[in-house]
């Protein structure tokens, strides 16, 4: 479930992918496509942004992979430490509504 | 006026190095942060699209871009060596439930341009495509 760019966490219902590349793009979307699988989820899944300094469409592209997989299973997508650019463009494409974001001190009630 | 070229072949890896370089122009031109991230974002478009579109992923057909420094603004020719294009579609693309089950998850790119730059406009021929994006430097802080 994790690879180069993505670093799985898991506690309770939360899995925390944790993207380790700091470049969402053409170069990594292959890779982190590859780790958006239902096994790779639980009911609440949060995709961590804070090492993320540059996302692009097909990065974008590449992270809906997680929305339809979320989708499919039932499960709520979450984003967190998104950067005020990425919420820009996030909400820009609408994705937000796919994916809000969530504070890292909301998923204490979990651990 | 001073003007930086900068030619890639056509692997989406050294698109990374093209946005590099508009990183560090558009903070030498004096363009606030969230503008630089702007230009960076727009480039990278213009240039996978080059890459993807206009030539193909043909390695040895280049992608020739030419940052021209300007007292007031940073203007950005992308250029590629493919057969050009009828029209490329800047119309606005967001994510839909229908195109998420679809699996029609692309075609952002060009809407995030027309968004983000301050001006754009786009000639083909049969000798390629040339896109040219314009960032004017402002004096006020809008963002």
């Amino acid at each position: 479930m994790s690879n180069d760019v993505i670093n799985r966490e898991e506690f309770g219902d939360v899995a925390v992918l944790h993207i380790m590349t700091t470049s969402v793009d053409t170069n990594s979307a292959a890779a982190i496509e590859a780790t958006a699988t239902l096994s790779a989820m639980r009911p609440i899944t949060v995709l961590d942004f804070g090492n993320v300094a540059f996302i692009n469409s097909a990065g974008i592209s590449a992270l809906l992979k997680f929305v339809v997989s979320a989708r499919k299973a039932g499960n709520k997508l979450f984003a967190m430490n998104v950067s005020p650019h990425h919420q820009k463009i996030f909400k820009m494409v609408e994705m937000s509504r796919f994916m809000p974001t969530i504070e890292e001190r909301d998923l204490a009630a979990y651990r | 006026m001073e003007r930086v070229l900068v030619n890639i072949p056509s692997n989406p890896i050294f698109e990374r190095v093209v946005r590099a370089s508009a990183d560090e122009l558009g903070q030498a031109i004096g363009l606030s942060p969230e503008r630089v991230e702007d230009l960076k974002l727009a480039v990278s478009e213009a240039v996978n699209n080059a890459i993807d579109h206009g030539n193909q992923r043909e390695a040895a057909k280049l992608v020739e871009v030419t940052f021209v420094l300007d007292p007031d603004k940073l203007e950005v020719c992308i250029r590629d060596q493919g057969a050009g294009v009828d029209q490329i579609d800047f119309s606005r693309r967001i994510v839909e439930e229908h195109n998420l089950d679809s699996g029609m998850h692309r075609g952002f790119g060009m809407y995030l341009i027309s968004s983000l730059v301050d001006e754009y406009d786009v000639s083909s021929s049969q000798q390629g495509t040339v896109m040219t994006l314009r960032l004017y430097r402002r004096e006020t802080t809008d963002e």
